[in-house]
């Protein structure tokens, strides 16, 4: 196990100073650690469009300063973390006259846990079945009412329902069968 | 196989859930709500699009920097100091400025030559400070009178004259000239005032002895010149002697002299400078002031004034002789009617003299 995480950290060392010598190669990095990154911030910000501007925010800065960053044995992803808590702690800040709704706080900084188990959700729902991630993705990524997709799929609202249902099924199926092995 | 009444209340709650995303999670089936919470999850998914697009935008900007690396790869350019950017004489000591010689030599010429002109404006001014300030004054020995004089010697030039009168109600007739004398204790009468003088000498006139003038017939003392052949009178002037003029001589002049002119002598006018009669030196010279009409045109000019030059050094008779206008002789006459002279001397003895005097006007 320790050498398995050995061997990962050399393995993010390796693409971190390809990266510093030849920015091209930040797309490895960026691979890597999107799903994490992005995870992060929307358990923190709830709302997809903050979201995804802090994730590309974050990633953009982290591409600039990618010559500073000196490898002292932490991994990439909390260099990402530390650049994404103070994106956030700043978009509030200029965000302060439009206070978050009282039932609405953010959320307590997510455990490595959540974070993961976000993270892997969405690598979850690209394997799903096709007609599946579609209906996934139409209904909650696009918000599209169950009448539209059914309407764009040529099936019945039931047949929709139902794969809305067994998509579910099939996540939380996953989830807990790779949180448990 | 799951229940379509289990199917209906989770996608009831997910559209409750996508309504109103803020809200707590609805209350549904057990067996329902393992369901909805990762439906919950699922809200925050990114759009399908958006990790895409970051990717290539993030590519984007990686290689943009890359292009832009080359003139970082310079850093002597890029830190250069202003004074290492500015050109040099020699073209050391920069790296992104092209230095032209000519640009120097022009930069150096154009120095020289303007100091050169600085230093020589200087001195210029230095050299010709004194014609500036030099108002030309010059004595010009005047004209023969009218009057011819008659010496022993033909070079001799002779001039003044003299007057007198006792103030007659009439004028003085014609009648001869006394004794010609250096020295005039008595002056001459045609009506002796006092019968019963003490002490009688002879009356005199101050003439050169030597003079020989054309000299009336007549018994009596009178003035040669006048036409009048009336009653006896010493005339109508004052400071005896005979005549309209004044100071013991006899004529119309001022002096113990013959005929018009100056302080003695004969031949009309004052004395003039040569034959004896030294030249009146000027002791205080003012300058005179430039009209305001004649600086505003730039006029320039000389104004030759004809002026006698008293015993007293004073000038008297000031008259012009040559004009100029625009107010510029009066400007003359004004200064040399101040003027100071040491008089000019004959024997010896201060006399006056007529002298010419150009007052030269000019802007500098």
């Amino acid at each position: 196990m320790r050498a398995q995480e050995t061997n990962e950290q050399n393995d993010e060392r390796l693409l971190i100073e390809a990266a510093k010598r030849d920015p091209g190669r930040f797309a490895d990095l960026y691979e890597s650690n999107f799903e994490r990154v992005y995870a992060y911030i929307a358990g923190r910000v709830r709302d997809r469009d903050m979201a995804q501007d802090l994730t590309a925010e974050v990633f953009q800065q982290a591409l600039a300063n990618i010559g500073h960053f000196e490898w002292r044995g932490v991994p990439f992803m909390a260099w990402l973390m530390r650049i994404a808590s103070n994106a956030i702690a700043d978009r509030w800040q200029r965000n302060a006259k439009e206070p978050p709704l009282p039932d609405d706080p953010p959320e307590e900084e997510g455990t490595d846990d959540q974070i993961e188990r976000r993270a892997m959700l969405s690598e979850l729902v690209d394997a799903l079945p096709p007609d599946q991630r579609h209906v996934v993705l139409r209904r909650f990524v696009d918000q599209r009412s169950i009448r539209e997709i059914a309407h764009e799929l040529q099936r019945s609202e039931g047949a929709i329902k139902q794969l809305q249902f067994r998509a579910l099924q099939t996540l939380r199926m996953n989830l807990r069968s790779t949180r448990n092995g | 196989m799951a229940s379509p009444a289990l199917i209906e209340q989770l996608d009831f709650a997910i559209d409750a859930l996508m309504a109103k995303p803020e809200r707590a999670l609805p209350q549904v089936d057990p067996a329902v709500m393992p369901l909805l919470m990762v439906a919950a999850e699922l809200r925050s998914l990114p759009r399908r699009t958006f990790k895409t697009q970051l990717k290539a935008d993030l590519l984007e900007r990686a290689v943009a920097p890359a292009m832009r690396v080359i003139p970082m790869e310079r850093p002597a350019a890029r830190i250069a100091t202003q004074a290492q950017v500015l050109p040099t004489l020699f073209g050391a000591g920069y790296g992104s400025y092209a230095v032209q010689g000519r640009n120097f030599a022009a930069s150096f010429v154009a120095h020289v030559v303007v100091i050169a002109l600085i230093a020589t404006s200087g001195l210029w001014v230095t050299t010709h400070q004194q014609p500036m300030h030099e108002q030309v004054t010059a004595l010009i020995a005047p004209t023969l009178s009218d009057y011819t004089p008659l010496s022993a010697n033909a070079n001799d030039r002779t001039g003044g004259g003299g007057g007198g009168g006792d103030r007659d109600k009439f004028n003085a007739p014609q009648g001869r000239l006394p004794k010609f004398a250096l020295d005039q204790f008595t002056p001459p009468a045609m009506v002796i005032r006092n019968d019963h003088a003490k002490l009688t000498m002879e009356p005199t006139v101050v003439v050169p002895p030597q003079i020989q003038v054309p000299n009336s017939s007549a018994a009596n003392l009178g003035d040669p010149l006048s036409r009048i052949f009336g009653p006896p009178s010493n005339g109508t002037g004052s400071g005896g002697g005979i005549g309209d003029g004044s100071g013991g001589g006899i004529g119309s002049g001022r002096g113990p002299g013959v005929g018009p002119g100056w302080g003695g002598g004969i031949g009309g006018g004052a004395y003039r400078v040569g034959g004896g009669v030294s030249a009146p030196r000027a002791v205080f010279a003012p300058d005179p002031e430039y009209s305001e009409e004649a600086r505003k045109a730039k006029y320039q000019g000389t104004v030759v004034l004809w002026v006698v030059v008293g015993p007293d050094g004073r000038p008297h008779d000031v008259r012009i002789q040559r004009t100029l206008g625009m107010g510029l002789d009066e400007k003359a006459i004004a200064a040399v009617r101040t003027w100071k002279f040491a008089p000019a001397l004959k024997d010896g003895q201060p006399v006056a003299v007529q002298i010419n005097i150009e007052v030269s006007f000019r802007l500098y």
